[in-house]
């Protein structure tokens, strides 16, 4: 068995340097920069996010569709129905999968979906106290992610740098809607959109400080690719083999 | 996993000699190299982020305990479990108890370097656990009992033909070699893998002290599956592998994946802080982050090779060099190889064993220009020659060292006089004549066989140059 004061202490030793020191601040990483204000740069970035939200979406839509997205405008919430509407038709899908995001209340996707004879539900479980129940609901949610033709979800946020979206996992979102259906389709909505992955880890910074975040953050960024044989591109190894991103706004 | 670096040369020698590795070697140059030429030529401010990259790394490997204790503090705050492990017995030893712990049958794996050296899926087999390799390249070489022959690309010498042998002979079937079908087929036999395993186990790019977060960059979606799935997750790092704040992460992403296939983000950048949280839909349980020395101290501990430890893992330093693409990633005998394997190999396995590969390298800077952290490789190659030279890395070798040494002092004596020196020339000259054809000789007998087992050696002239130049009027 390791023990953990011998590890530090093997590290100090090779380094030459003692315990309980004081560190010497450095430029190069944002660990030093002033702690309190990253709350105020949040708030300056989700501002930014809003004021310039038609540019950001236009130049998301770009990078996006570059990597891989398939993308579709629309400029109405029923547009936006239409349009899931669409893919999963034409997809010939049985059965859908979606997160509760808020988009949803916006863009009522399962009256639509479910006229056109697919059986959709909806990616999450009554939450129980006992842990057995627990496991048991959330054991039944991982079949049906596993055996479901699309998976629909909302975005936390999108970044325009590299056409990606970012969900952020919890109750009614769950890890594999994204994942395991072999298409995914994500609904984007104005203002969500940050120009690049620094203000993106500006906001995940700021919800640890608040003690907000969560199991994990997804970056998805087009659809899941190997090159592992005599270097061939193949899309759609483990992830989903189209995905597709509906703009509303 | 045994390192089997006394090989090189064979091995080498025997790769130099295929021409479908070769093949293979010019794919990576062809793709991974050019791409990431290109992908460095559209990055405006590209110099500037391997400026700054390298400084967030020294300045943390500067600082090692420091953020290794921060990371411990955060991970913990997370719900998560961190152990420190000081070789690959304790790691692979921890990893077992977790396993029977949680009563798993499977495990499955996204990419892991650290785990290849603790041999983790041996350490698996041997406690009755299935160890199932989740990565398209990984699964082929597992399939084939092989080490990876490259950090990203670790399946790239297997021809479409021989990874169909592999994959028919693992799902059955009829025979397939499109490489969208073989993918294809992979996909339906590890997806059972994935709604099944109990316990995931992955590397880990980068570890971020602020929060206790660990950063995952794949393609495929394997890493997601394998941190979403199971109800238990065992992440496994280098101790190098920690980053202060999570807002460095934008920076190191930025140069790990444009130098490692080309892109500007791979598809799937995964997060994980710790276990699921409740009452969050899926994830696991149970989270562990296995911190992992074996032998990485021993460049700690030097002021200079310290930099290797700067290493991102991010393969550029292969595909660029030109020795790497004739020897191929098998020759090297360990986990890691080119550049960067030959000069961490013999460091952190201490072993005489690996000391060929210091001169595995033609020290033209390659490796050092396409780094996206700018490790000095060619000096911290030339630094580990020296140090073999001077007996001190391989203790048992003092013959070939006596050898060099007693060569050097002859060549010595003779540049410093005169007399020797035409004396010399003349019996080399006289000795080289019966054996030499048409001014050059083809062989010799040992310890000089070594230059002409490569290459021959030219006759020695009769007439000395300062004899022709003297009767010229010269002088």
């Amino acid at each position: 068995m390791a023990d953990r004061n011998e590890f530090l202490q093997m590290v100090r030793d090779s380094l030459g340097v003692a315990s309980g020191r004081v560190i010497e601040p450095d430029d190069a990483t944002a660990f030093f920069e002033d702690q309190s204000g990253v709350s105020d740069q949040a708030a300056a970035v989700r501002e930014h996010a809003d004021s310039s939200r038609a540019d950001l979406l236009d130049e998301m839509a770009d990078a996006a569709e570059e990597i891989g997205w398939v993308i579709h405008r629309s400029t109405s919430p029923e547009d936006a129905v239409a349009a899931v509407t669409e893919i999963c038709r034409s997809a010939g899908a049985k059965s859908v999968l979606r997160s509760t995001h808020d988009v949803f209340e916006r863009v009522p996707v399962d009256a639509a979906l479910s006229a056109e004879g697919m059986a959709v539900s909806i990616a999450t479980r009554e939450p129980s106290d006992d842990d057995a129940v627990d496991l048991e609901r959330r054991l039944e949610l991982r079949e049906r992610a596993f055996d479901t033709d699309v998976g629909i979800t909302g975005v936390d946020y999108a970044v325009a740098e590299t056409g990606t979206v970012v969900i952020n996992p919890r109750q009614g979102v769950s890890r594999l809607v994204s994942l395991t259906p072999p298409m995914h389709i994500a609904i984007l909505e104005a203002g969500q959109v940050l120009p690049s992955l620094d203000e993106l880890f500006l906001l995940a910074h700021d919800d640890f400080q608040k003690g907000a975040h969560r199991g994990m953050i997804n970056l998805i960024t087009g659809p899941s690719r190997t090159a592992d044989i005599e270097a061939n591109l193949v899309i759609g190894v483990h992830g989903p083999v189209e995905v597709h991103l509906v703009i509303v706004g | 996993m045994r390192v089997r670096s006394a090989e090189f040369k064979k091995r080498s020698a025997e790769t130099a000699r295929d021409p479908r590795r070769q093949a293979a070697l010019q794919m990576l140059y062809d793709g991974l190299h050019k791409g990431r030429i290109a992908a460095a030529a559209a990055t405006d401010n590209w110099e500037e982020l391997r400026v700054k990259g390298r400084a967030i790394k020294w300045h943390t490997i500067r600082n090692l305990d420091y953020y290794l204790e921060l990371l411990e503090e955060r991970v913990v705050a997370n719900g998560g479990k961190v152990y420190f492990a000081n070789d690959d017995a304790e790691a692979s030893e921890y990893v077992m108890g977790v396993a029977r712990a949680n009563d798993v049958k499977t495990v499955i794996k996204s990419k892991s370097m650290v785990s290849e050296e603790m041999g983790l899926n041996e350490a698996f087999e041997e406690a009755g656990i299935r160890p199932v390799e989740t990565d398209l390249g990984e699964y082929i070489i597992q399939l084939a009992n092989e080490p990876p022959y490259h950090l990203i690309a670790p399946a790239i010498h297997k021809t479409r033909e021989e990874i169909s042998d592999l994959i028919q002979q693992a799902a059955g079937g009829p025979r397939e070699e499109d490489p969208k079908d073989l993918t294809k087929t992979a996909r339906r036999l590890l997806r059972e893998e994935f709604r099944t395993a109990e316990m995931g186990v992955s590397g880990v790019n980068f570890a971020v002290a602020e929060t206790g977060s660990i950063a995952l960059v794949t393609n495929e979606g394997n890493g997601r599956m394998v941190t979403s799935a199971p109800r238990v997750h065992v992440a496994i790092m280098g101790m190098e592998k920690v980053i202060p704040s999570m807002q460095d992460l934008s920076t190191m992403l930025r140069i790990l994946i444009r130098s490692a296939t080309g892109q500007r983000i791979s598809s799937y950048v995964t997060i994980v802080n710790g276990p699921r949280k409740a009452p969050e839909e899926d994830g696991p349980d149970e989270f562990h982050l296995v911190i992992v020395n074996n032998g990485r101290e021993n460049l700690l501990k030097d002021p200079q090779l310290r930099e290797a430890l700067l290493c991102i893992r991010c393969g550029a330093c292969l595909n660029a060099c030109p020795v790497y693409r004739k020897a191929g990633g098998h020759a090297y005998g360990w986990v890691y190889p080119g550049p960067i394997g030959a000069v961490i190999t013999p460091v952190m396995s201490g072993k005489k064993r690996a000391k060929d590969l210091p001169f595995a390298s033609t020290l033209c800077g390659a490796c050092r220009e396409v780094c996206p952290v700018s490790i000095d490789l060619p000096t911290l190659l030339l630094r580990l020659r020296s140090d073999l030279a001077e007996g001190k890395a391989a203790p048992g070798e003092r013959s070939s060292v006596l050898m060099e040494r007693l060569s050097f002092k002859i060549w010595r004596f003779g540049m410093l006089h005169a007399s020797a020196f035409g004396l010399g020339g003349r019996i080399a000259s006289a000795g080289m004549w019966p054996i030499s054809r048409r001014g050059w000789l083809r062989r010799l007998p040992p310890p000089f066989s070594g230059w002409t087992s490569s290459r021959d050696f030219p006759r020695i002239a009769f007439r000395p140059f300062r004899a022709r130049f003297r009767s010229r009027g010269g002088g």
